[in-house]
């Protein structure tokens, strides 16, 4: 049960509001004039506000009151008129939510459900201690034993996390939620983000993002670099072949091209795609058609969601087992080497792209379950792995 | 990021103006937490101010919606028109490079 204040100058409304929050749960503090609600406000200190606006009451004004008086209040407005922009207005000046009429119990409830869930911070007053009887010193000698033993644990806790923090950072959470594909291209690493349609550079050192080039009409899933070319396929099928300009302008598409393309690689000749679906690697000549010369089953027991080439070796990231697989460019069915990505072993990311910037492999994950938080940026060993 | 937003819904569906929040935002996309009803495939258009720009009645499609715990809708959508969606990638990029 949260105290709730209200405002509301019409004696009837009043008495509906405070009937319909009381069965609610909420024990309602009630006001009819301003100058009450602010008594009830420093007296009272319910949990949030509910303002009434009418033609009596100006709820506009009596919002700016509230939070002049209590900023971090959360203010509910229950308009008698419904009127859309006036509660964008409200919304605008401070309110937290916004209630139509006309007034029901689940509508406010819902309401106020939605206020207390989203909205400020809880304080509350220490009470002073009581006078200390005997059975009160033993009671606070406990404390102070527990409290030190607390104190101590506490204090561990504090260096261990001091010494975690001056290690040295290897993952980073990025603004977007769907990575599909990831790319270096000599300077900037760069993100595909499916949802967004964007792809985003973001800078190695310090990971801001340097750039953000908006597809209007494909959703990418894989991007690769090969000069001043760019390489993308779209969830679509299609695969793209971009100028590397201000809008990665697209010079070439190529239809149906690569279905379920879930990594691109360039390898100075040719274009190689994995097909996380089909589990499978395709080797293409950069023809006008796309020319696919040898089709190879994908060794991992996972799905090849990203293609990378370091200049020697073709590898690819295995999402299911959370693994990079170097592969023989000859027989790429043929792995030469299988490593753990340890940071994924908690499972709470999904790996989605991979990138070689000339001294680590970079890879990007997607949080699960999927869309629920930020996606991560993970940067891996020095060394080859 | 909980803008505030006015929805608008097609004329021809005659249903009154709502409000809501955008709980997320991208230059296709965005997230709208709001206690109108909406359905899946509808057409709504969103009046919102980002900064100091505005944004008055952006087409979007309602992707995906269902119900939160407060009884509120949660609604996946997507911008549909390409102009609108360059300024405000553009409004976005000169929020983000702050």
């Amino acid at each position: 049960m949260a105290a709730l204040g209200l405002l509301c100058l019409d004696p009837e409304d009043r008495q509906k509001l405070t009937l319909m929050a009381g069965e609610a749960g909420h024990l309602v503090h009630a006001a009819g004039r301003l100058a009450e609600a602010v008594e009830v406000l420093r007296e009272s200190r319910p949990r949030m506000m509910l303002l009434v606006d009418g033609p009596d009451l100006d709820a506009a004004q009596a919002l700016r009151e509230v939070l002049r008086i209590s900023p971090l209040m959360p203010v509910v407005v229950a308009l008698k008129r419904r009127d859309a922009g006036r509660a964008v207005s409200l919304m605008r000046t401070g309110a937290a939510e916004v209630v139509a009429p006309p007034w029901t119990k689940e509508g406010l409830q819902s309401c106020l459900l939605k206020t207390m869930r989203g909205q400020g911070t809880a304080f509350s007053i220490v009470q002073a201690p009581a006078r200390r009887s005997g059975a009160a010193l033993f009671f606070l000698a406990a404390v102070v034993f527990f409290g030190a033993a607390f104190g101590t644990s506490a204090y561990r806790r504090r260096e261990r996390m001091a010494l975690e923090a001056s290690q040295v950072r290897t993952s980073w959470d990025l603004p977007y939620k769907h990575p599909a594909g990831m790319a270096f291209d000599g300077k900037d690493l760069w993100v595909a983000d499916w949802f967004s349609q964007s792809f985003y550079a973001h800078d190695p050192g310090d990971r801001s993002i340097r750039r953000m080039v908006h597809l209007t009409a494909q959703m990418p899933t894989a991007l690769s670099f090969a000069g001043d070319t760019v390489w993308s396929s779209a969830a679509s099928g299609a695969v793209f072949r971009h100028m590397k300009d201000a809008t990665f302008k697209v010079l070439e598409t190529y239809r149906g091209a690569a279905p379920h393309a879930g990594g691109l690689a360039y390898d100075g000749l040719y274009l190689w795609t994995s097909d996380p679906v089909k589990k499978r690697i395709s080797k293409r000549l950069t023809d006008p058609s796309l020319s696919v010369i040898a089709t190879y089953p994908y060794p991992g027991s996972g799905e090849p969601a990203a293609l990378v080439f370091d200049g020697t070796a073709l590898w690819s990231l295995d999402s299911l087992n959370h693994q990079l697989l170097r592969h023989n460019l000859e027989r790429p069915d043929e792995a030469t080497g299988r490593f753990d990505l340890p940071e994924y072993a908690s499972g709470g990311y999904k790996p989605a792209g991979v990138a070689w910037d000339g001294r680590r492999f970079w890879t990007v994950g997607e949080k699960l379950p999927r869309g629920s938080g930020p996606a991560r940026l993970f940067q891996h060993a020095e060394a080859k792995p | 990021m909980r803008l505030p937003v006015l929805i608008r819904f097609a004329p021809e569906v005659g249903r009154q103006d709502g409000w809501g929040r955008l709980e997320e935002l991208t230059a296709s996309s965005a997230r709208l937490s709001t206690a109108s009803a909406l359905a899946r495939g509808e057409k709504v258009f969103l009046s919102f101010q980002l900064d100091a720009e505005s944004f008055k009645s952006l087409p979007a499609e309602v992707l995906y919606e269902e119900g939160d715990d407060d009884g509120y809708r949660s609604a996946e959508l997507r911008f549909t028109d390409e102009v609108a969606k360059r300024r405000l990638a553009r409004a976005l990029i000169d929020v983000l490079s702050r």
